[in-house]
């Protein structure tokens, strides 16, 4: 099994240490960016087999960064899970509404996250 | 050939009755004096007919017919006779004769006819030395006259008479048909003055209907719409059209600024009414400031005429001519005033004064209402920007407090999973206790996320069927580790727990270890925690009892508040302090309830009973909890908060506690829930509707017996009742109409258990008894039938009957004969009788019953389940509603 690469996008220093620490622990190529506007650039270089991404986030967020890699022949493909702060249910059937293909809650659960990514990854030949 | 007629006067059988040709004469001028009479008569008759078609018709058949040159009628104004009508006179001699009314006196015929009140003729008025009207007399030329008095209540009101230029003296016949004629004439007079009062009769009735109409418009747009504009609109509205005005203004009175402020207008151009809401009109310094304070309508006839206010001058250049202020006071003090104007100059009659007094009263009680009701509104306004503040805020700081807390735990798990190389034991000790604070502090975010949902209505149960003893035994494993730790033993024994329960799981779940958690938290070691489960009538019931400290008599009934935890917590418990509102809330929302028992030192038990059957759907509104405080719970469903509001304000007046909801699936939940008193129901609601909702309580046995009033826009009465409506309300509702239907509905379930229902049906029509009985012995009625009214009597007497149900067409003893034969019977004076007929009822028929019976039927367009309802309704002693008194269904 080859390794998997994931994208992190995430605004909060600390909770961007903790998910690369986790997912790089379980065994993840793991690059990441702290806004909305390198997403796209980065999503492009690096084509992560999925993205993390925060919804709050510092100029475009989440769901405007979203827009921007399905909008591009390049990353439209990509799987996209919110991860969030936000903790309404409306707030979760926003984001699977608007497109993200999962949505995890923070806290995270140490244990089971590496295992939640893995499940919405593509595999190494670009099938989800 | 007999003698000769020489004296014509003669009348009666003679010799020459014997004569053909002399008879033939006789019978031809008797049918001309017939057709005459007749003609006149049925003048008379015509409803249209003024007095002038009638006496053009007498005294056009008065010459014709007592060959005269001439007749007129002269009818009494003061003390003399006018010449009002003629014929056969030249305008010279008519103008002349109307310029010389005549006195009651012997100078003519006219002025004996009404001294001696008889006919009476002058056989030639040269001969007769007392006439004394040379003049008239040379004008007209005539000399043998005869008249006759028109007579109403032997004053003589007339006097019609003929004269002829000829010295040709009148016979005896002539004169007897000369008073009839005189007779008829002043029939028409009578008729006449009769119409006349007639109309001012009908034109007054006619009025006060409108009146009424308009009063009665204003109390149901009262009663109707709590919307203040609108009913203030209506009032001017009537107001100005009923007392015939132009335009009309409806001010406001601010006690505190001393103004008034013009708060509705009426017929009364846009730029005006921009420039009264913002004239300046001081109580102490204003007309109708003084008219307020007078407590009286106080009026100007002429605008131009008196001194001018800046309202009054504002309304002077407008064009406004007259107005009349009326004071909208309340018993103690000055609430507005409503101002009626006219274009034109001129006084308001004392009745349109008083019309517009009965309107201030009404026009008071919308002033205060309108005040009331906006205050409300901003208060609501206010508590729901309050509402939706605290909802951002909650939103927001959740989001704040999870992201710091998801790195906490997250390194703190990260530690505990030696990820990155071992702990010693201590660290590992420390790490966990930072990670279970962490924990602590996200289990209070989200009861504070979850109590913030359910308070503003937006939790949704997801209600399923599930085995019961595993969702227990799930949430005993989940506490189970604890309780090892505190050295309590837990106990569920699973006889008697129902094989499933339908709930929302994960709630369900939620609310158990909550409950069984705090148990084990507050039981000290060596205790029990032991779970029971068993169903009983309608609900599942779960108690968690403990060996613990037990709870306070003083805190048992604040224990479900937020943040509460009793004198318990002195023990350094932790808990979020919301646990258990929010398991009352969630228990609430299934429709059940929870409670509390306990003993200090010696342990506590709280119990939770969910309602069997769980409706689905988004629960909203009412989380008042099931409590009994004395008054009786109706349930109110209704999605129209306005509606909602007024019905619950009318019932909490009447001393009732409303608990109102805004759907069909709420609304059974919370009867299933508070098992009320009586419903009140909306019929068209968003999903659910009322008639499902009417459905679903008649079908299930434990709340069919609860009444439902339903309040509806659809004219569906028959519907509604035959889906086992206690009553049938179409808004608009006023107040008093819907409380009594709902302390009908309330007070005939009470009576239910000792009610025996018996009808006695009389008809001719074999086929008729059959129906009527097929129609209401379904409905619980045992029914005797009768063929005929003479056997009725006694069948009702043996029976005794709880109601009579009788048709009026039947040969020999007749319906209404058999009424008056109950009503004159002691024993059977009291029993009501409900005519069911085919005959459409006269005035006379309607006279003739009124009061002795309940109400009419008519056969021809009967809904039989609205008759067997309204049976019921009079049969268990609840009245009928005025509309339905006489009704033709």
């Amino acid at each position: 099994m080859s390794e998997l690469s994931v994208l992190l996008v995430e605004d909060n220093p600390r909770n961007l240490k903790l998910a690369r620490d986790v997912l790089e622990h379980a065994g993840f190529a793991v690059t990441a960016v702290t806004s909305g506007e390198e997403v796209l650039a980065a999503a492009r270089t690096a084509a992560p087999d999925v993205i993390l991404m925060d919804l709050q986030l510092p100029g475009i967020d989440g769901h405007a960064a979203l827009s921007r890699l399905r909008a591009d022949p390049l990353t439209a493909g990509i799987p996209v899970v919110a991860v969030s702060a936000f903790a309404m249910q409306v707030d979760r059937d926003r984001a699977l509404a608007s497109g993200f293909d999962g949505y995890l809650m923070k806290p995270i659960s140490v244990r089971e996250f590496p295992e939640q990514v893995r499940g919405h990854a593509r595999g190494p030949d670009g099938a989800p | 050939m007999g003698e000769p007629q020489d004296e014509p006067t003669t009348p009666g059988r003679s010799a020459e009755a014997d004569d053909p040709v002399w008879l033939a004469a006789r019978l031809a001028e008797a049918q001309e004096q017939l057709t005459a009479t007749r003609e006149i008569l049925s003048i008379l008759a015509r409803a249209s007919s003024s007095e002038d078609d009638v006496f053009e018709a007498v005294v056009d058949n008065a010459r014709r017919i007592c060959r005269a040159q001439a007749a007129q009628i002269h009818v009494v104004d003061g003390d003399l006779y006018q010449l009002v009508r003629s014929r056969g006179l030249d305008r010279d001699f008519f103008e002349f004769s109307a310029d010389n009314p005549v006195p009651r006196d012997r100078d003519s015929l006219v002025g004996r006819v009404a001294l001696d009140r008889t006919a009476q003729q002058i056989a030639d008025v040269l001969a007769d030395p007392e006439y004394n009207r040379p003049e008239l007399q040379r004008r007209g030329g005539y000399r043998s006259i005869i008249g006759a008095p028109m007579l109403l209540d032997d004053e003589v009101v007339g006097v019609l008479s003929v004269w002829r230029t000829t010295v040709e003296p009148f016979d005896e016949h002539t004169e007897n048909l000369l008073t009839t004629f005189a007779e008829q004439a002043a029939l028409a007079l009578r008729n006449v003055e009769l119409s006349s009062a007639l109309q001012s009769r009908s034109a007054e009735l006619a009025r006060k209907v409108d009146e009424l109409e308009a009063l009665a418009d204003i109390g149901a747009a009262i009663s109707s719409t709590l919307d203040p504009d609108e009913v203030l609109a209506t009032i001017v509205e009537h107001a100005v059209d009923l007392s015939g005005a132009d335009g009309g203004s409806l001010m406001e009175y601010d006690e505190e600024r001393r103004l008034f402020r013009v708060r509705t207008t009426y017929g009364t151009s846009d730029d005006v009414r921009e420039q009264l809401k913002t004239v300046r009109i001081h109580v102490d310094e204003s007309f109708v400031g003084r008219a307020a304070i007078s407590g009286m309508p106080v009026q100007v006839t002429d605008l131009s005429d008196i001194e001018l206010d800046p309202h009054l001058r504002l309304l002077l250049d407008a064009g406004w001519k007259s107005l009349v202020v009326i004071p909208l006071v309340r018993p103690d003090r000055i609430v507005g005033a409503l101002v009626v104007r006219r274009l034109t100059p001129g006084a308001f009659s004392d009745e349109t004064c008083d019309l517009l007094t009965a309107f201030a009263s009404q026009s008071a009680i919308a002033l205060t209402n309108a005040r009331l009701y906006e205050q409300l509104e901003l208060q609501r306004r206010e508590l729901a920007t309050t509402s939706q503040h605290k909802s951002d805020f909650l939103a927001s700081m959740s989001h704040e407090l999870r992201t710091p807390l998801n790195a906490v735990i997250g390194f703190s798990e990260v530690l505990l999973e030696r990820m990155f190389g071992e702990l010693n034991d201590r660290q590992a000790e420390y790490v966990q206790d930072i990670l279970d604070a962490g924990q602590h502090l996200l289990a209070l975010l989200n009861d504070v996320l979850d109590l913030s949902k359910v308070e503003a209505g937006r939790m949704e149960l997801e209600v399923t069927t599930f085995p019961a003893p595993d969702a227990i035994r799930g949430v005993l494993a989940l506490v189970r580790e604890r309780a090892g730790q505190h050295a309590v033993e837990l106990g569920f024994d699973p006889t008697g727990t129902p094989t499933h329960i339908t709930a929302d799981e994960l709630r369900l779940k939620q609310v158990l270890l909550n409950v069984i958690g705090n148990a084990v938290k507050f039981t000290p070691a060596g205790g029990t925690v032991t779970v029971h489960a068993w169903t009983e009538g309608p609900e599942v019931l779960i108690t968690v009892t403990d060996t613990g400290i037990g709870v306070a008599e003083s805190d048992r009934s604040r224990i479900f508040d937020s943040f509460q935890q009793g004198t318990r917590s002195a023990a350094s418990s932790e808990g979020t302090g919301l646990g258990l509102t929010l398991t009352r809330r969630i228990v609430e929302l299934h429709g059940g309830r929870m409670w509390l028992e306990s003993e200090l030192g010696v342990g506590s038990t709280f119990g939770l009973a969910l309602p069997r059957q769980v409706h689905t759907g988004p629960v909203t509104g009412w989380t008042e909890p099931a409590v009994d405080d004395g008054r009786r719970a109706i349930v109110v469903i209704e999605d129209d908060p306005s509606s909602a509001e007024l019905v619950a304000v009318h019932l909490t007046a009447a001393g009732l506690r409303p608990v109102a909801v805004r759907t069909g699936e709420e609304g059974l939940a919370a009867v299933r829930a508070l098992r009320p008193a009586a419903v009140v129901l909306d019929i068209h609601l968003p999903g659910m509707d009322g008639w499902d909702v009417l459905s679903a309580i008649k079908a299930d046995p434990q709340l069919a017996p609860t009444p439902v009033v339903v309040v509806s826009v659809l004219p569906e009465r028959g519907h509604g009742f035959a889906l086992g409506a206690a009553d049938y309300l179409v808004k608009p509702v006023s107040k008093d109409s819907l409380l009594g239907a709902v302390w009908r509905a309330v007070a005939e379930r009470v009576d239910r258990a000792g009610e025996r229902r018996d009808v006695v049906v009389i008809d001719d029509d074999p086929v008729a008894l059959e129906l009527v009985r097929a129609t209401l012995e379904p409905h619980g009625w045992t029914v005797t039938t009768c063929t005929g009214g003479a056997e009725a009597l006694s069948v009702i007497r043996a029976v005794n009957p709880s109601i009579v149900l009788v048709d009026l067409l039947m040969p020999e003893v007749d319906g209404f004969e058999v009424v008056d034969a109950l009503r004159a019977d002691p024993r059977t004076a009291a029993t009501p009788v409900v005519v069911l007929t085919a005959k459409s009822l006269t005035a006379k028929d309607r006279q003739r019953l009124r009061g002795r019976i309940e109400f009419v039927a008519s056969k021809g367009e009967l809904d039989l389940s609205w008759l067997a309802a309204r049976l019921t309704q009079v049969a268990t002693g609840g009245s009928v509603p005025d509309e339905g008194r006489e009704v033709q269904p």
